[in-house]
């Protein structure tokens, strides 16, 4: 036996170490109602930690790594923007040095400092309440579209919370770490949001294909569906508020696994690939500015005036009816009292009136001879004399 | 076929390195395989992890470590995405296991072999990969061959400028 182990030493720990993977991966996925494989919505224990020791180790360096290419980039360019200046006047050279240097160096602030401000201008203005991130790393897989934020459970982040920028959705926070959490993009193939295009009005879920691109999928072949046509989220995911931009309708394509079904390829309104801060929505109460939320309570107080005065109206009534001499007849059954029938009245019935009307008309007044004692011995056709 | 085979054990030389090599290779590789995928954008066909994996499984020649140091990498890779953990590390494994077992076959100080050595990895690995995602788990992933053709490509690249350059903290005896 030992000689056996000796022998297939290399075979037996490899043999070991994929059996145990294949145990662990057999634990992380079930299979759904539908027959298909899934895996796990949340990670186990076990794997969290995992992917919790794997960020901690990876993270800090990402950080480092981060600040120090922002570093080198403003480097580069003031390189750039000194060599063009030295050439351009040789005499001048340190003061032009140092100026362009402030200068690059400003521009640079200048151009964060207007993205912030963007982001912030468009988080003030935004009904539900958000938080600012930066991105600080992706998960290094090309069949991973997911990035790391630079915020994390400490800051308040949550799980399946949306994240976005002013120009449109971003993806979800699918894992959240003490300072750091990962964000699912959009244009990932296990990614799912509710979305609905603006004008046909015509619904379906958007996740990625194998290209990286966002597609709607589950959409029946319709000619209506044109390029150009924005993607607006659904809001039906729980997760996405309603209608924040997606993108627009790239192309349409046959689905190769259905037929009569179609999906549509959708160029998202953020560029992914080149995201430095974003939003995340920690909260979707509405939150409302301060003079809307004063209209809004005025609004409140005379709703509750115009309740209370009809309240006071119908007491009013009610003693009024109290006080009223009753229709209750003492005499007869409660089934037989005249304000618990609920008979229709007989209905009334309206005699026409005519245009002209003349003696013959009934109830109209009799003329003056039929006034007289023989006026009844007259057949009513008999013709007058007249008199002269 | 006098270049790729070595003739007896005794020609082959296990490759040793400083620890700090062993620890912080294998870590810059998984950091910089985070992080550069944010500046290179879809342009990131490389898999560096894979590269270290190949270059030390067959400098070391120990099947055992190479299996074991493609897991560790493997699976540090799978924790920081959204999959299943266990999909890199299987692939990995494999790759680590087979760099190893050729490196006690052939001439490593050839660094031709090396480099094509690594382009027929990655391509396994990325076999693998797929092959565990989508037989083993019966998960749905749709790919791209000519993405993994090119990260094969991008891989051999970097071998060709990083095995030089991780040769020369080899200790020699």
């Amino acid at each position: 036996m030992e000689t056996f182990f000796a022998r297939y030493r290399n075979l037996v720990v490899l043999l070991a170490v994929l059996v145990v993977q294949i145990l662990g991966l057999a634990m992380q996925v079930h299979q759904t109602d539908s027959g298909r494989m899934s895996m796990d919505r949340h990670d186990g224990r076990g794997v969290r930690l995992l992917r919790l020791w794997a960020e901690a180790l990876v993270s800090p360096p990402e950080r480092i790594f981060h600040a120090t290419s922002q570093g080198i980039a403003g480097l580069w360019e003031n390189y750039i923007d000194l060599r063009h200046v030295r050439e351009q006047n040789r005499q001048l050279a340190q003061t032009v040095d140092r100026l362009r240097l402030e200068q690059a160096a400003l521009l640079e602030d200048a151009r964060q400092g207007q993205r912030l401000q963007g982001l912030l201008h468009f988080q003030e203005k935004y009904i539900y309440k958000t938080l600012a991130a930066q991105i600080i790393g992706t998960s290094g897989s090309p069949q991973s579209h997911v990035v790391y934020l630079d915020k994390g459970a400490a800051e308040g982040l949550a799980r399946d919370m949306a994240v976005i920028t002013p120009d449109g959705i971003v993806g979800k926070v699918r894992e959240v770490f003490p300072h750091s959490a990962q964000v699912l993009l959009m244009n990932d193939q296990t990614s799912g949001a509710g979305v609905i295009l603006e004008t046909t009005r015509i619904r379906g879920i958007l996740r990625g294909n194998a290209a990286g691109q966002p597609q709607v999928v589950n959409i029946m072949a319709d000619n209506r569906i044109k390029p150009g046509e924005k993607v607006l989220t659904a809001g039906g995911d729980e997760i996405y508020p309603r209608g924040l931009p997606v993108g627009v309708v790239e192309k349409v394509v046959p689905d190769p696994e259905r037929d009569s079904y179609i999906h549509v390829i959708v160029k998202p309104a953020v560029a992914l690939d080149r995201l430095d801060e974003v939003l995340v929505i920690t909260s979707t109460e509405p939150r409302f500015p301060p003079e809307q939320q004063q209209d809004m309570a005025t609004s409140e107080t005379l709703k509750g005036a115009e309740v209370q005065a009809e309240e006071a109206q119908k007491k009013a009534s009610e003693i009024m009816a109290e006080r009223l001499p009753g229709l209750i007849d003492p005499k007869l059954p409660p089934e037989q009292q005249p304000l618990l029938d609920s008979t229709p009245p007989p209905p009334v019935a309206h005699t026409p009136l005519p245009t002209h009307p003349d003696r013959f008309t009934p109830g109209a007044d009799p003329a003056p001879e039929s006034s007289t004692g023989n006026a009844t011995s007259q057949s009513p056709n008999t013709p007058q004399r007249r008199n002269p | 076929m006098p270049v790729l085979m070595a003739h007896t054990r005794r020609d082959v030389e296990v490759h040793r390195f400083p620890m700090l090599v062993y620890a912080l290779v294998p870590l810059v590789a998984l950091v910089l395989q985070a992080w550069l995928p944010r500046v290179l954008g879809r342009f990131a066909w490389f898999d560096l992890p894979l590269v270290v994996t190949v270059y030390f499984a067959l400098g070391r020649q120990s099947p055992i470590q190479g299996t074991l140091l493609g897991a560790a990498l493997g699976i540090f890779q799978d924790a920081l995405t959204q999959h299943a953990i266990g999909i890199n590390g299987i692939a990995k494994t494999v790759v680590g296991f087979l760099a190893a077992s050729l490196g006690v076959r052939i001439d490593v100080e050839n660094h031709t072999i090396r480099v094509v050595l690594t382009f027929l990895l990655s391509l396994i690995a990325s076999v693998l990969y797929v092959f565990v995602f989508q037989i083993l788990l019966g998960l749905s992933l749709a790919w791209a061959p000519l993405t993994e053709l090119l990260r094969a490509l991008g891989n051999t690249v970097i071998a060709l400028v990083l095995f030089p350059l991780l040769d020369r903290f080899k200790i020699s005896d």
